[in-house]
């Protein structure tokens, strides 16, 4: 059992990142609960970043220092360049989410004609409601749109929706979640699970918040859903 | 320049851009740290290549906080991934155990002025500076700068807190908290 002393040693140590794997597991999760460590962790730390930026290239070649080549970048920005005008295809791909979302529509009015049931009925208007607002804010040119790799967050008045396409299929057992990140605070909290559809698209439409969004994240979780993240976040918005 | 969460959130949206803003500005950092870590200025630039490609690919592992300190950290591990695959092709030496960064939130550290923060750095006295560079560069842990140095664990460990709390004093007013 290692003593508070010792671990307030290895607070900096930890900082740097001088600690092997247990021993920083160990102060990791003591500096959740620790003021006095986490206030030395908070003092040191940005020493650490210093550390790092002594060792940024110099760009005067007369003093000594090394540079990347100029081709490095070049290279680069040829790839993310490619890659970007590929990837602006999603505008091009909104007519896409829209063609899934009016056969949703379509298959619940195609329904209704079966339907006897006046609950049944009624509940069914309601979907297809729903559904129609939901074609409407998608087209909507007054809707804010936010983009991530494989969709948008959109949101028009209170309406929240996530749009994605080419979605893998999660995991066995896993799900899609949806999180949201109310205004001032630093805890997510859990929203709709959800699983994409044959053609790798799903709209999702998060029900209506109480307070003000700052951000709305993805991630894949245990069916069922997880009350906090248990796995990295595959996208997340600032909205 | 723009900040840089505000051109992280253009990268999210596929902006190319805001990404070449973003490599002009923290380029020098990642690569003047992967070459520090690997003393080969073809792998160092390997390893910027690795780490810019990766934040275009995947801009949602930037969580907020400092970028500076963040892009740091993802250069610093993908230097010690090439020690590690090197040593395991026999191409070099690794240390038993390579330390692990933490993921906790960064303190903002603003107007980073690489030339000051070295000359603060070459004030620090020798047996302060020779652990941490040994640590933060060389990928040793504290127990390993210890047998490497002689020293008793103990002192390795207060050489680097203190060492540390010299060096943040010297920068009081370019960093932020």
């Amino acid at each position: 059992m290692i003593s508070h002393d010792e671990l307030l040693d290895n607070v900096a140590a930890y900082a740097l990142g001088v600690l092997p794997p247990d021993e920083a597991a160990a102060v990791q999760r003591h500096l959740q609960t620790c003021e006095e460590c986490r206030a030395e962790y908070n003092l040191l730390r940005p020493a650490v970043t210093a550390v790092a930026y002594s060792a940024e290239a110099c760009t005067d070649a007369a003093s000594g220092g090394t540079v990347a080549s100029p081709l490095l970048k070049a290279r680069i920005m040829k790839q993310v360049r490619a890659e970007a005008a590929r990837q602006t295809r999603p505008r091009v791909a909104w007519p896409a989410y829209l063609f899934a979302a009016a056969c949703l529509a379509l298959a619940i009015i195609t329904g209704l004609q079966d339907l006897s049931l006046n609950d049944r009925l009624s509940r069914d208007r309601v979907q297809a409601a729903q559904q129609a607002q939901m074609i409407a804010d998608m087209m909507a040119p007054d809707s804010k749109r936010m983009p991530f790799k494989h969709g948008e967050v959109l949101m028009r008045g209170q309406r929240l929706y996530i749009a994605m396409h080419d979605m893998p299929m999660p995991p066995r057992g896993k799900v899609y979640q949806a999180w949201t990140l109310a205004k001032g605070t630093k805890r997510v909290a859990p929203s709709l699970t959800f699983m994409p559809g044959s053609n790798g698209m799903t709209i999702v439409r998060l029900p209506d918040a109480t307070t003000t969004l700052a951000a709305v994240a993805v991630s894949i979780e245990p069916e069922g859903g997880s009350q906090q993240p248990t796995s990295k976040p595959i996208a997340m918005v600032a909205l | 320049m723009e900040d840089a969460s505000r051109l992280m959130e253009r990268v999210c949206a596929r902006d190319a851009a805001a990404f070449e803003v973003l490599y002009d500005e923290y380029h020098r950092l990642v690569y003047g740290l992967a070459l520090r870590v690997l003393s080969d200025p073809g792998a160092a630039e390997d390893v910027t290549q690795a780490v810019f490609l990766k934040i275009w690919d995947s801009p949602e592992l930037f969580r907020g906080g400092n970028f500076g300190a963040w892009i740091a950290r993802v250069a610093r591990n993908r230097a010690f991934d090439v020690v590690r695959s090197r040593a395991v092709r026999g191409e070099g030496d690794v240390p038993d155990s390579l330390p692990v960064e933490d993921a906790l939130e960064d303190t903002a550290i603003a107007n980073v002025d690489a030339e000051r923060v070295r000359d603060a750095i070459a004030q620090l006295p020798r047996e302060q500076r020779e652990p941490i560079e040994l640590g933060f560069f060389g990928g040793a842990t504290q127990q390993e700068i210890a047998r490497q140095t002689g020293l008793p664990l103990g002192t390795v460990k207060t050489r680097i807190r203190m060492g540390l709390r010299k060096l943040r004093n010297a920068l009081e007013g370019v960093v932020t908290v």
